[in-house]
Protein backbone atom coordinates (compact mmCIF):
# COMPACT_ATOMS: atom_id res chain seq x y z
CA UNK A 1 0.00 0.00 0.00
CA UNK A 2 1.27 3.44 -0.82
CA UNK A 3 1.94 5.98 1.89
CA UNK A 4 0.12 9.14 0.96
CA UNK A 5 2.12 12.25 1.54
CA UNK A 6 1.70 15.95 0.94
CA UNK A 7 -1.64 16.96 -0.41
CA UNK A 8 -2.70 13.37 -0.77
CA UNK A 9 -2.35 12.95 2.97
CA UNK A 10 -5.09 15.48 3.56
CA UNK A 11 -7.69 12.83 2.87
CA UNK A 12 -8.05 9.60 4.77
CA UNK A 13 -8.03 7.47 1.63
CA UNK A 14 -4.86 7.44 -0.40
CA UNK A 15 -5.50 9.03 -3.74
CA UNK A 16 -2.63 7.23 -5.42
CA UNK A 17 -1.77 3.61 -4.80
CA UNK A 18 1.80 2.48 -5.54
CA UNK A 19 2.89 -1.15 -5.54
CA UNK A 20 6.40 -2.49 -6.02
CA UNK A 21 7.77 -5.87 -6.95
CA UNK A 22 9.84 -7.32 -5.39
CA UNK A 23 8.98 -6.26 -1.86
CA UNK A 24 12.30 -7.36 -0.42
CA UNK A 25 15.72 -8.32 -1.73
CA UNK A 26 17.71 -10.93 0.23
CA UNK A 27 21.47 -10.74 -0.04
CA UNK A 28 23.48 -13.90 0.39
CA UNK A 29 26.81 -13.87 2.20
CA UNK A 30 28.89 -13.07 -0.87
CA UNK A 31 26.48 -10.60 -2.46
CA UNK A 32 27.19 -6.89 -2.09
CA UNK A 33 24.27 -5.52 -4.08
CA UNK A 34 20.83 -6.45 -5.26
CA UNK A 35 20.63 -6.45 -9.03
CA UNK A 36 17.04 -6.86 -9.98
CA UNK A 37 14.23 -5.58 -12.13
CA UNK A 38 11.96 -3.33 -10.13
CA UNK A 39 8.36 -3.30 -11.29
CA UNK A 40 6.38 -0.29 -10.14
CA UNK A 41 2.63 -0.01 -10.70
CA UNK A 42 0.46 2.88 -9.64
CA UNK A 43 -3.23 3.64 -9.81
CA UNK A 44 -5.27 6.75 -9.04
CA UNK A 45 -8.96 7.60 -8.94
CA UNK A 46 -8.39 10.60 -11.15
CA UNK A 47 -5.98 11.51 -13.89
CA UNK A 48 -2.58 12.69 -12.71
CA UNK A 49 0.56 14.12 -14.19
CA UNK A 50 3.42 12.72 -12.20
CA UNK A 51 6.89 11.22 -12.32
CA UNK A 52 8.37 8.09 -10.79
CA UNK A 53 11.79 8.60 -9.24
CA UNK A 54 14.09 6.52 -7.09
CA UNK A 55 15.95 8.07 -4.19
CA UNK A 56 19.72 8.13 -4.77
CA UNK A 57 19.21 6.96 -8.36
CA UNK A 58 18.85 10.29 -10.22
CA UNK A 59 19.32 8.66 -13.60
CA UNK A 60 15.95 6.93 -13.22
CA UNK A 61 12.89 9.01 -13.93
CA UNK A 62 9.72 8.15 -15.79
CA UNK A 63 6.78 10.54 -16.19
CA UNK A 64 3.12 10.27 -17.22
CA UNK A 65 0.78 13.07 -18.40
CA UNK A 66 -2.86 12.87 -17.38
CA UNK A 67 -3.01 9.15 -16.59
CA UNK A 68 -4.87 7.35 -13.84
CA UNK A 69 -2.53 4.36 -13.84
CA UNK A 70 0.94 3.42 -14.93
CA UNK A 71 3.45 0.58 -15.02
CA UNK A 72 7.20 0.92 -15.21
CA UNK A 73 9.97 -1.68 -15.00
CA UNK A 74 13.62 -0.84 -14.63
CA UNK A 75 16.85 -2.65 -13.82
CA UNK A 76 18.26 -1.32 -10.59
CA UNK A 77 21.35 -2.09 -8.55
CA UNK A 78 21.20 -1.19 -4.87
CA UNK A 79 22.72 -2.19 -1.56
CA UNK A 80 20.41 -0.36 0.86
CA UNK A 81 16.64 -0.06 1.07
CA UNK A 82 15.39 1.29 -2.27
CA UNK A 83 12.85 4.09 -2.00
CA UNK A 84 10.57 4.61 -5.00
CA UNK A 85 8.49 7.78 -5.12
CA UNK A 86 5.77 9.30 -7.25
CA UNK A 87 6.19 13.07 -7.41
CA UNK A 88 4.49 15.87 -9.23
CA UNK A 89 6.04 16.87 -12.53
CA UNK A 90 8.08 19.62 -10.87
CA UNK A 91 9.38 16.96 -8.46
CA UNK A 92 8.46 19.15 -5.52
CA UNK A 93 5.76 17.09 -3.85
CA UNK A 94 5.86 13.42 -2.97
CA UNK A 95 2.52 11.88 -3.92
CA UNK A 96 3.28 8.32 -2.89
CA UNK A 97 6.27 6.38 -1.65
CA UNK A 98 7.21 2.76 -1.23
CA UNK A 99 10.46 0.95 -0.39
CA UNK A 100 12.08 -2.35 -1.24
CA UNK A 101 13.83 -3.64 1.86
CA UNK A 102 17.32 -5.12 1.64
CA UNK A 103 17.73 -8.07 3.97
CA UNK A 104 21.15 -9.50 4.57
CA UNK A 105 20.90 -13.20 5.14
CA UNK A 106 22.22 -13.94 8.61
CA UNK A 107 24.53 -16.84 7.90
CA UNK A 108 25.77 -18.96 10.74
CA UNK A 109 29.03 -20.80 10.56
CA UNK A 110 30.45 -23.64 12.57
CA UNK A 111 33.63 -25.64 12.67
CA UNK A 112 33.90 -28.68 10.47
CA UNK A 113 35.21 -31.99 11.75
CA UNK A 114 38.39 -33.50 10.44
CA UNK A 115 38.46 -37.19 9.67
CA UNK A 116 42.11 -38.12 9.26
CA UNK A 117 41.23 -41.83 9.40
CA UNK A 118 39.00 -41.60 6.44
CA UNK A 119 39.95 -41.80 2.78
CA UNK A 120 37.96 -38.63 2.33
CA UNK A 121 40.18 -35.58 2.45
CA UNK B 1 49.99 -56.34 24.57
CA UNK B 2 50.89 -54.56 27.80
CA UNK B 3 53.31 -52.35 25.90
CA UNK B 4 50.51 -51.42 23.53
CA UNK B 5 48.17 -50.58 26.37
CA UNK B 6 50.84 -48.44 27.98
CA UNK B 7 51.38 -46.65 24.68
CA UNK B 8 47.66 -46.11 24.29
CA UNK B 9 47.39 -44.82 27.84
CA UNK B 10 50.29 -42.43 27.19
CA UNK B 11 48.66 -41.14 24.02
CA UNK B 12 45.38 -40.62 25.80
CA UNK B 13 47.07 -38.80 28.66
CA UNK B 14 48.95 -36.58 26.21
CA UNK B 15 45.78 -35.88 24.26
CA UNK B 16 43.76 -35.13 27.36
CA UNK B 17 46.48 -32.97 28.88
CA UNK B 18 46.88 -30.63 25.95
CA UNK B 19 43.43 -29.09 26.01
CA UNK B 20 43.77 -28.05 29.63
CA UNK B 21 45.49 -25.01 28.19
CA UNK B 22 43.54 -25.02 24.99
CA UNK B 23 43.54 -21.74 23.16
CA UNK B 24 40.36 -20.59 21.57
CA UNK B 25 40.44 -20.68 17.80
CA UNK B 26 39.13 -17.80 15.78
CA UNK B 27 35.38 -17.98 15.54
CA UNK B 28 34.07 -19.19 12.20
CA UNK B 29 32.89 -16.16 10.25
CA UNK B 30 33.24 -17.32 6.66
CA UNK B 31 33.49 -20.47 4.60
CA UNK B 32 36.97 -22.01 4.84
CA UNK B 33 38.46 -25.50 4.87
CA UNK B 34 37.67 -25.56 8.61
CA UNK B 35 34.33 -23.74 8.62
CA UNK B 36 30.98 -24.46 6.98
CA UNK B 37 27.65 -22.68 6.71
CA UNK B 38 25.08 -24.00 9.14
CA UNK B 39 22.10 -25.54 7.41
CA UNK B 40 23.55 -25.98 3.93
CA UNK B 41 24.51 -29.12 2.08
CA UNK B 42 28.00 -29.36 0.68
CA UNK B 43 28.86 -31.75 -2.15
CA UNK B 44 32.34 -32.09 -3.59
CA UNK B 45 33.69 -34.63 -6.03
CA UNK B 46 37.36 -35.46 -6.22
CA UNK B 47 38.49 -36.83 -9.57
CA UNK B 48 41.99 -38.19 -9.83
CA UNK B 49 44.25 -41.14 -9.36
CA UNK B 50 45.05 -42.90 -6.15
CA UNK B 51 45.37 -46.20 -4.41
CA UNK B 52 44.94 -47.78 -1.04
CA UNK B 53 47.21 -50.77 -0.49
CA UNK B 54 45.54 -53.89 0.84
CA UNK B 55 47.33 -55.64 3.68
CA UNK B 56 45.17 -58.76 3.41
CA UNK B 57 46.94 -61.63 1.67
CA UNK B 58 45.66 -62.33 -1.82
CA UNK B 59 43.64 -59.14 -2.09
CA UNK B 60 44.42 -56.48 -4.64
CA UNK B 61 45.01 -52.88 -3.80
CA UNK B 62 41.98 -50.59 -3.93
CA UNK B 63 42.04 -47.98 -6.70
CA UNK B 64 40.74 -44.50 -6.02
CA UNK B 65 39.36 -42.52 -8.93
CA UNK B 66 36.34 -40.69 -7.63
CA UNK B 67 36.25 -39.42 -4.07
CA UNK B 68 32.91 -37.78 -3.32
CA UNK B 69 32.37 -35.83 -0.14
CA UNK B 70 28.99 -34.83 1.13
CA UNK B 71 28.29 -33.03 4.33
CA UNK B 72 25.55 -31.18 6.12
CA UNK B 73 26.01 -29.28 9.33
CA UNK B 74 22.90 -28.14 11.13
CA UNK B 75 22.96 -26.34 14.41
CA UNK B 76 23.25 -29.68 16.22
CA UNK B 77 22.83 -32.51 13.74
CA UNK B 78 25.48 -33.18 11.11
CA UNK B 79 26.30 -35.69 8.42
CA UNK B 80 29.93 -35.92 7.38
CA UNK B 81 30.22 -38.41 4.53
CA UNK B 82 29.26 -41.71 6.16
CA UNK B 83 29.32 -40.33 9.68
CA UNK B 84 26.17 -38.83 11.21
CA UNK B 85 26.40 -37.09 14.53
CA UNK B 86 24.86 -34.78 17.07
CA UNK B 87 26.67 -31.90 18.76
CA UNK B 88 26.19 -31.78 22.52
CA UNK B 89 28.46 -28.80 23.12
CA UNK B 90 30.32 -26.40 20.85
CA UNK B 91 32.68 -23.71 22.09
CA UNK B 92 35.61 -21.93 20.52
CA UNK B 93 38.14 -24.45 21.77
CA UNK B 94 36.13 -27.55 22.55
CA UNK B 95 33.35 -29.47 20.86
CA UNK B 96 31.66 -32.61 22.11
CA UNK B 97 29.69 -34.73 19.67
CA UNK B 98 27.94 -38.06 19.63
CA UNK B 99 28.92 -39.76 16.38
CA UNK B 100 28.37 -42.95 14.45
CA UNK B 101 31.11 -44.14 12.12
CA UNK B 102 31.58 -47.23 9.96
CA UNK B 103 34.21 -49.81 10.76
CA UNK B 104 36.91 -49.04 8.22
CA UNK B 105 38.59 -52.44 8.07
CA UNK B 106 35.83 -54.01 6.00
CA UNK B 107 37.12 -52.15 2.94
CA UNK B 108 39.96 -54.67 2.75
CA UNK B 109 37.62 -57.64 2.51
CA UNK B 110 34.56 -56.68 0.51
CA UNK B 111 34.39 -54.64 -2.62
CA UNK B 112 30.74 -53.92 -1.92
CA UNK B 113 31.51 -51.93 1.19
CA UNK B 114 30.04 -48.42 0.88
CA UNK B 115 33.46 -46.92 1.39
CA UNK B 116 34.74 -48.80 -1.66
CA UNK B 117 31.68 -48.20 -3.81
CA UNK B 118 32.14 -44.49 -3.27
CA UNK B 119 35.75 -44.33 -4.31
CA UNK B 120 36.43 -47.13 -6.77
CA UNK B 121 35.60 -46.75 -10.40
CA UNK B 122 32.64 -48.98 -11.21
CA UNK B 123 34.21 -49.75 -14.57
CA UNK B 124 37.33 -51.27 -12.98
CA UNK B 125 38.12 -54.48 -14.81
CA UNK B 126 38.72 -57.63 -12.83
CA UNK B 127 42.38 -57.88 -11.97
CA UNK B 128 42.98 -54.21 -12.58
CA UNK B 129 41.98 -53.17 -9.10
CA UNK B 130 39.67 -53.99 -6.27
CA UNK B 131 39.49 -57.63 -5.40
CA UNK B 132 40.48 -59.45 -8.57
CA UNK B 133 36.85 -59.47 -9.48
CA UNK B 134 35.70 -61.48 -6.53
CA UNK B 135 34.31 -60.75 -3.14
CA UNK B 136 35.42 -62.26 0.08
CA UNK B 137 32.36 -64.46 0.16
CA UNK B 138 32.97 -65.86 -3.28
CA UNK B 139 36.66 -66.52 -2.92
CA UNK B 140 38.10 -69.86 -2.05
CA UNK B 141 40.53 -69.79 0.81
CA UNK B 142 42.45 -72.48 2.54
CA UNK B 143 41.96 -70.92 5.95
CA UNK B 144 38.50 -70.92 7.48
CA UNK B 145 36.95 -67.52 7.06
CA UNK B 146 33.87 -65.68 8.14
CA UNK B 147 31.88 -62.94 6.59
CA UNK B 148 32.76 -59.40 7.66
CA UNK B 149 29.57 -57.41 7.53
CA UNK B 150 29.08 -53.67 7.54
CA UNK B 151 29.43 -52.42 11.08
CA UNK B 152 28.80 -49.08 12.70
CA UNK B 153 30.39 -47.82 15.84
CA UNK B 154 28.97 -45.04 17.97
CA UNK B 155 30.12 -42.99 20.90
CA UNK B 156 31.34 -39.63 22.11
CA UNK B 157 33.82 -37.53 20.19
CA UNK B 158 35.84 -34.66 21.58
CA UNK B 159 37.37 -32.03 19.30
CA UNK B 160 39.75 -29.46 20.68
CA UNK B 161 42.18 -26.81 19.54
CA UNK B 162 45.47 -25.77 21.02
CA UNK B 163 47.17 -22.92 19.23
CA UNK B 164 48.01 -24.16 15.75
CA UNK B 165 47.00 -27.70 16.66
CA UNK B 166 43.59 -29.30 16.34
CA UNK B 167 42.85 -32.64 17.90
CA UNK B 168 40.11 -35.17 18.22
CA UNK B 169 39.49 -38.19 20.34
CA UNK B 170 36.58 -40.59 20.05
CA UNK B 171 35.62 -43.71 21.98
CA UNK B 172 33.33 -45.90 19.91
CA UNK B 173 31.36 -49.07 20.58
CA UNK B 174 30.12 -51.37 17.83
CA UNK B 175 26.36 -50.99 17.82
CA UNK B 176 25.33 -53.15 14.86
CA UNK B 177 25.67 -56.36 16.87
CA UNK B 178 28.44 -58.03 14.88
CA UNK B 179 31.34 -58.16 17.30
CA UNK B 180 30.52 -55.78 20.21
CA UNK B 181 34.04 -54.42 20.12
CA UNK B 182 35.46 -50.99 20.84
CA UNK B 183 37.62 -48.53 18.98
CA UNK B 184 39.40 -45.47 20.26
CA UNK B 185 40.46 -43.02 17.57
CA UNK B 186 42.72 -40.09 18.26
CA UNK B 187 44.48 -37.61 16.01
CA UNK B 188 46.17 -34.26 16.05
CA UNK B 189 46.74 -32.00 13.07
CA UNK B 190 48.54 -28.78 12.31
CA UNK B 191 48.96 -26.65 9.21
CA UNK B 192 52.52 -26.60 7.89
CA UNK B 193 51.74 -24.12 5.12
CA UNK B 194 48.72 -21.88 4.99
CA UNK B 195 48.99 -19.49 2.07
CA UNK B 196 47.20 -20.10 -1.21
CA UNK B 197 48.85 -23.49 -0.73
CA UNK B 198 47.65 -25.52 2.21
CA UNK B 199 49.71 -28.33 3.67
CA UNK B 200 48.33 -30.05 6.76
CA UNK B 201 50.07 -32.75 8.77
CA UNK B 202 48.09 -35.25 10.83
CA UNK B 203 49.24 -37.92 13.24
CA UNK B 204 47.10 -40.26 15.23
CA UNK B 205 46.18 -43.76 16.19
CA UNK B 206 43.36 -46.25 16.19
CA UNK B 207 43.06 -48.65 19.06
CA UNK B 208 40.92 -51.71 18.39
CA UNK B 209 39.73 -53.97 21.15
CA UNK B 210 40.36 -57.71 20.87
CA UNK B 211 36.77 -58.21 19.67
CA UNK B 212 37.20 -55.68 16.88
CA UNK B 213 40.61 -56.97 15.81
CA UNK B 214 39.39 -60.58 15.89
CA UNK B 215 36.30 -59.85 13.81
CA UNK B 216 38.45 -58.62 10.93
CA UNK B 217 41.80 -60.34 11.33
CA UNK B 218 41.08 -63.42 13.40
CA UNK B 219 40.95 -66.92 11.93
CA UNK B 220 38.67 -69.31 13.74
CA UNK B 221 40.68 -72.05 15.42
CA UNK B 222 43.98 -70.61 14.20
CA UNK B 223 44.48 -67.07 15.35
CA UNK B 224 42.81 -64.68 17.73
CA UNK B 225 44.47 -61.27 18.04
CA UNK B 226 44.44 -59.21 21.18
CA UNK B 227 43.75 -55.49 21.22
CA UNK B 228 45.69 -53.62 18.55
CA UNK B 229 47.09 -50.12 18.33
CA UNK B 230 47.71 -48.72 14.84
CA UNK B 231 49.50 -45.37 14.57
CA UNK B 232 49.25 -43.31 11.39
CA UNK B 233 50.48 -40.14 9.76
CA UNK B 234 48.82 -38.21 6.96
CA UNK B 235 49.92 -35.21 4.93
CA UNK B 236 47.33 -33.40 2.83
CA UNK B 237 47.95 -30.67 0.27
CA UNK B 238 45.36 -28.45 -1.37
CA UNK B 239 45.36 -25.36 -3.53
CA UNK B 240 42.26 -23.57 -4.82
CA UNK B 241 42.33 -23.10 -8.59
CA UNK B 242 39.02 -21.28 -8.95
CA UNK B 243 35.80 -20.80 -7.06
CA UNK B 244 34.80 -24.42 -7.67
CA UNK B 245 38.00 -26.27 -8.51
CA UNK B 246 40.73 -27.24 -6.10
CA UNK B 247 43.89 -29.26 -6.47
CA UNK B 248 44.10 -31.93 -3.78
CA UNK B 249 46.64 -34.56 -2.82
CA UNK B 250 47.27 -36.62 0.26
CA UNK B 251 49.35 -39.50 1.54
CA UNK B 252 48.25 -41.56 4.51
CA UNK B 253 50.48 -44.17 6.10
CA UNK B 254 49.14 -46.52 8.76
CA UNK B 255 51.34 -48.99 10.57
CA UNK B 256 49.49 -52.11 11.67
CA UNK B 257 49.96 -53.43 15.16
CA UNK B 258 51.76 -56.77 15.48
CA UNK B 259 48.46 -58.23 16.69
CA UNK B 260 47.05 -57.57 13.24
CA UNK B 261 50.24 -57.95 11.20
CA UNK B 262 50.85 -61.41 12.70
CA UNK B 263 47.49 -62.68 11.47
CA UNK B 264 47.90 -65.44 8.86
CA UNK B 265 45.55 -63.56 6.55
CA UNK B 266 47.69 -60.39 6.63
CA UNK B 267 50.71 -60.12 4.36
CA UNK B 268 51.68 -56.48 4.78
CA UNK B 269 52.16 -54.66 8.10
CA UNK B 270 51.16 -51.27 6.72
CA UNK B 271 48.50 -49.53 4.65
CA UNK B 272 49.36 -46.66 2.36
CA UNK B 273 46.65 -44.50 0.84
CA UNK B 274 47.62 -41.86 -1.70
CA UNK B 275 45.52 -39.69 -3.98
CA UNK B 276 46.11 -36.74 -6.27
CA UNK B 277 43.37 -35.07 -8.23
CA UNK B 278 41.04 -32.17 -8.73
CA UNK B 279 38.17 -31.45 -6.42
CA UNK B 280 34.99 -29.97 -7.89
CA UNK B 281 32.51 -28.21 -5.65
CA UNK B 282 29.07 -29.16 -6.95
CA UNK B 283 27.20 -27.03 -4.38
Amino acid sequence: MATPLGAAADTMEPSIELNLRPRVCTLADNDATCNTTVRAQWRSKKNESLCLVIVDQPQIRHCWEEHNEGLYSVEVSFSQDLVVQLRDTELDRVLASQAIAVIRKALQFRRKRRQPWSIFF
Amino acid sequence: MHTKLRTLALLLVLASGLPLHAAAQAKCTAVSPDCVIVGEWDLNVGLGVGVRTNPVAGRSDIPLYVVPQISYYGKRFFLDNLEPGFTLYEGNAHTVNLVAAPGYDRVFFTRGDPQNILVSAPWSAPGVGGFNGRDEEASAQELPHHRRRTTYLAGPEWLFSYGRFAGQLSALYEVTGRHHGYEVRGAISTPLIRTEHSLIANAGFTWKSAETASYYYGVKGFYRPNAALNPFIKVAYSRPLSERWMLNAFVHYEYLSDEIADSPIVSDPSVVTAFVGLNFKVF
